[in-house]
């Protein structure tokens, strides 16, 4: 167990020191000063390095080892991301500073904008919001934005399937929007009828995922659209599974309307234990308009920044975007080119066909099929017949210095674990991951109370949760 | 070029052989009429040699000021040598939300400690692991005041104007009243807030210092407001709470802001960390992950994601917010910076910020440029020009210096940080001399 750095502290104990004050004091009114002490840990420089190394080391990110988390694409980030973002010429920019200063950043802007249009068959792209959530949000302002300029008014549901990300149902629900569930059919597709029976001129929109998040393409998706469609209603993509796809079909040719991406995704930059990430937004001609302050446009021929216009939904946070992020997502595009992108997806959907294969034969899979980038099993059955859930044979993975696959989602699966290997896993890797899951199925029947009491390699055993929430402990406070 | 996929053609076909495939049986799934039969038009794939070239070329044909005398919501600090360094390591930059708290203790106790250091430096009981930025703080901290009879929103018109108009976006569609409190010389007229604060209103939100850098009456608006049933949201500065009252103390529920001055470049505008902190009253309604601590079944601390029954995940539509991935690394750079900085070193930053920006103030005073408003401030203030601000601009920039912020064709908005020395400052002054005779 580490010590919070707070317990470390020791009065007196300092790390940075500042340059001696040239400068005459100046004084504050009391009315405002700060009369109690500073509530910060006092610690040496090496305290506080010996502090931060020993947190990495109970940590595990796509650099320790294999990451198969579903619907997260754990591929792995270039070093080179890093370099370029790390320029001077980038990082040292003010937000503010005269346009003419900075034509080559909006320049990358421009080119990494250009770039997701081509590859997702879109119009125009944004990259002002701050990670995929974000990205679904604007996406419901735009759509509520061009459904207003028509003066069509009545439009207040948007239809979301049930294997959706959690985000959609709660981005459309932020733009106002009542939220209606689509079931999906004994496939894992979207259950036509069951369209058929929700669209009508009360449907703003239909969001989806595609592959969705069963790693399942949907044969119908064609017909989806134009269904949608010829109800006046818009089709929103949710883009966290592009990644199966580049090069091979785009969400434009399927029929969307607005799409979202999640750059910390697809595009290779770290996701730092939970952002920042990059959630820029696509759309058709007939949304562009809309597009939030803070996007780079072209005006008569010069890039500029969107500043606001009647019809724009306004401006999605400060500035524009993850600036820094999207330079490592248009460093990555440049690397990969049009090839590298099909190669890129072609793997990935191999990688996951393959994983799935060699597991199928002991693990339920919960849609047999061809799956794209990524697929499910389902522990239902050895929670019936040996206790033994999805959580389980999880924390046995981290025994193994594997994170496990996404678990618990999507709903619709019982005891679901969520494979996406992604394509910057070696076949080495895999059959190490396929031998290991095998071994763990084989211990369900031999020795269930290893999987029940794993882990037990970690820094700490299995941690409860209950207790934590039931009665939070959110900071850490000094004892008496 | 797929350089990042390590399996070899041959791999490639084993692996298909072995699955007995073909990648046209893999991309069966996908409906020819959805199929993309061309390739991409993008160019060829590179090398990271050509890529960086590129990459290069777009960086130089930006200008890297040596001097920077705008703040407006970015602020130049220095970034600790050690912060840059223990923040680049790969475990954290490369893992995903700490979803397996098991194999996660490292990252969760970075995210605890930055939760207290956050709730601690505001005064209040709780605070998130982070969301996007200052600006969407605010519009998410106003969605946790939000009751069925109290939907009327008050926002000051003195905060960042950016702030203003996210904000606007966030409720543009939903049945809230966003009203604007006026300002008088600069500042919060105190007696429009006390007459528009009514029983439907559910906060007030403002920005101390607020966006001319001003020191808002905090004391009297926390007054004010808690003689009323709404609630009170500051958007504040973390650097200046080593010397300025907590927002505890100035009577607020939700504490917000943008924490890029706790170690984050001023990166074009991001990644930067919205950062907010409330009352344990409130902390089931704040947004995003948090963190807490528990026990392993061994009993040993242990931490993890907690509260989740507030987020998306769970509660889909009824969500108060769709924020999943925030500002984590931000967030875990923050807290690096604050302990490398510790009270006294923090306490330096802000005391040589808001000295230097007075010295420099009185200069600039000396020379024609006077206080627009002659109202307390910390390290930003607004003056009038006695030349055009564009002039100005172009003038300093000929060296190297990146003004004030041009708020109009007369009016400036200066900030002055620790990094700007007494030497550089009164450099400046001989410039603007020269120009403005």
């Amino acid at each position: 167990m580490s010590q919070l750095i707070f317990e470390l502290s020791r009065d007196g104990r300092r790390c940075v020191h500042l340059p001696k004050e040239d400068i005459p004091s100046y004084s504050l009114d009391e009315a405002f000063k700060k009369t109690d002490p500073i509530p910060l840990a006092e610690v040496a420089e090496i305290d506080l390095v010996r502090h931060y190394i020993a947190l990495s080391k109970k940590a595990h990110g796509v650099d320790s080892g294999f990451y198969p988390l579903g619907s997260c694409t754990m591929k792995y980030n270039p070093r080179i991301n890093e370099e370029a973002a790390a320029l001077p010429g980038f990082a040292l920019l003010h937000p503010y500073q005269p346009l003419e200063t900075v034509k080559g950043a909006l320049v990358a802007m421009d080119h990494l904008q250009q770039a997701l249009c081509e590859v997702c068959g879109m119009d125009g792209f944004s990259l002002q919001p701050a990670a995929g959530a974000h990205g679904e949000f604007a996406g419901m302002l735009l759509i509520r934005a061009y459904h207003q300029a028509n003066n069509d008014h009545k439009r207040t549901k948007v239809i979301v399937p049930d294997a959706a990300h959690g985000t959609n149902p709660a981005s459309a629900s932020m733009a106002g929007y009542d939220v209606i569930t689509l079931p999906s059919n004994d496939k894992g597709g979207v259950d036509m009828d069951a369209l058929k029976s929700m669209v009508d001129d009360t449907v703003a929109a239909l969001m989806l995922t595609n592959p969705n998040t069963l790693g399942l393409f949907d044969p119908n998706i064609k017909e989806i659209a134009d269904l949608v469609h010829e109800h006046g209603g818009l089709l929103y993509y949710d883009g966290a599974n592009l990644n199966a796809i580049m090069g091979l079909s785009r969400p434009g040719d399927m029929g969307f309307d607005v799409v979202h991406l999640n750059l910390h995704k697809t595009f290779s930059t770290p996701h730092g234990a939970g952002g920042p990430g990059s959630g820029p937004v696509g759309v058709k001609k007939h949304l562009i308009k809309f597009l939030p302050n803070g996007t780079v446009i072209r005006e008569n021929g010069t890039l500029t920044i969107k500043k606001g216009d009647a019809q724009t939904i306004g401006r999605m946070r400060s500035f524009y975007g993850n600036f820094l992020v999207n330079i490592k997502a248009l460093t990555y595009i440049l690397i990969l080119g049009k090839e590298g992108c099909k190669e890129t997806s072609l793997n990935a959907v191999l990688n996951a066909n393959y994983m799935m294969e060699k597991l199928s034969d002991l693990y339920t899979v919960a849609y047999p099929q061809t799956c794209m980038h990524e697929f499910v099993l389902s522990l239902e059955h050895e929670k019936n017949t040996h206790g033994i859930t999805a959580k389980d044979i999880s924390k046995a993975l981290l025994d193994f210095n594997i994170h496990p696959p996404t678990m618990y989602f999507p709903q619709i699966v019982h005891e679901a674990l969520m494979v996406e290997p992604n394509e910057t896993e070696s076949k080495e890797t895999l059959d190490r991951a396929i031998s290991v899951f095998r071994h763990l199925y084989s211990l369900i029947e031999a020795d269930p109370d290893l999987l029940r009491n794993a882990p037990t390699s970690t820094p700490v055993r299995r941690v409860d949760d209950v207790t934590a929430a039931r009665s939070p402990i959110l900071k850490y406070i000094k004892p008496e | 070029m797929a350089i990042y996929v390590p399996n070899t053609k041959q791999q490639q076909q084993a692996m298909l052989d072995e699955i007995n495939k073909t990648f046209d049986d893999l991309i069966a799934p996908i409906p020819k009429n959805v199929r993309l039969d061309r390739d991409l038009n993008l160019p060829e794939g590179m090398s990271e040699f050509e890529a960086l070239r590129i990459m290069k070329g777009y960086a130089e044909q930006n200008t890297v000021y040596k001097t920077i005398l705008r703040g407006a919501g970015a602020y130049v600090h220095y970034i600790p040598s050690v912060v840059k360094h223990l923040s680049a390591r790969e475990e954290f930059v490369t893992a995903y939300t700490p979803y397996q708290s098991e194999l996660s203790q490292g990252i969760l106790q970075s995210i605890f400690e930055y939760q207290t250091i956050m709730a601690d430096l505001t005064g209040m009981d709780a605070s998130n692991a982070s969301v996007y930025d200052g600006a969407t703080a605010v519009a998410e901290a106003i969605n946790m005041c939000i009751e069925k009879k109290q939907k009327k929103v008050l926002v000051a018109e003195t905060v960042h104007p950016e702030t203003l108009e996210t904000v606007l976006t966030y409720n543009q569609f939903l049945d809230h009243d966003i009203t604007i409190v006026p300002s008088k010389d600069g500042r919060v007229d105190l007696d429009a807030l006390r007459d528009m604060l009514d029983d439907e209103t559910a906060c007030f939100v403002y920005q101390h210092p607020n966006y001319f850098g001003i020191l808002e009456d905090a004391t009297s608006i926390g007054q004010i407001v808690s003689q009323s049933k709404a609630k009170l949201i500051a958007s504040v500065n973390p650097i200046s709470l080593a010397l300025l009252k907590n927002p505890r103390e100035n009577h607020v529920d939700i504490a917000v802001g943008e924490a890029q001055p706790f170690g984050l470049a001023i990166a074009f505008g991001g990644p930067y960390l919205g950062f907010m902190a409330t009352t344990e009253k409130m902390v089931r309604r704040i947004p995003g992950r948090i963190v807490g601590q528990t026990v392993d079944i061994e009993g040993n601390r242990a931490f993890t994601l907690t509260l989740q029954a507030r987020e998306q995940h769970i509660r889909r539509e009824k969500a108060l917010s769709s924020i999943c991935s925030n500002q984590a690394h931000c967030a875990l750079v923050a807290a690096m910076y604050a302990n490398a900085m510790g009270p006294q070193g923090l306490k330096e930053v802000a005391t040589s910020c808001y000295n230097k920006a007075h010295y420099f103030q009185e200069k600039l005073q000396e020379i024609g440029y006077t206080l627009t408003h002659a109202q307390p401030f910390f390290h930003e203030f607004l003056t009038d020009t006695p030349i055009s601000t564009d002039k100005i601009e172009r003038h300093l920039s000929a060296s190297n210096i990146l003004s004030g912020y041009p708020i109009d064709d007369h009016r400036m908005l200066w900030c002055v940080t620790e990094v700007t020395s007494k030497e550089q400052l009164d450099g400046i002054i001989t410039l603007l001399k020269e120009v403005s005779s």
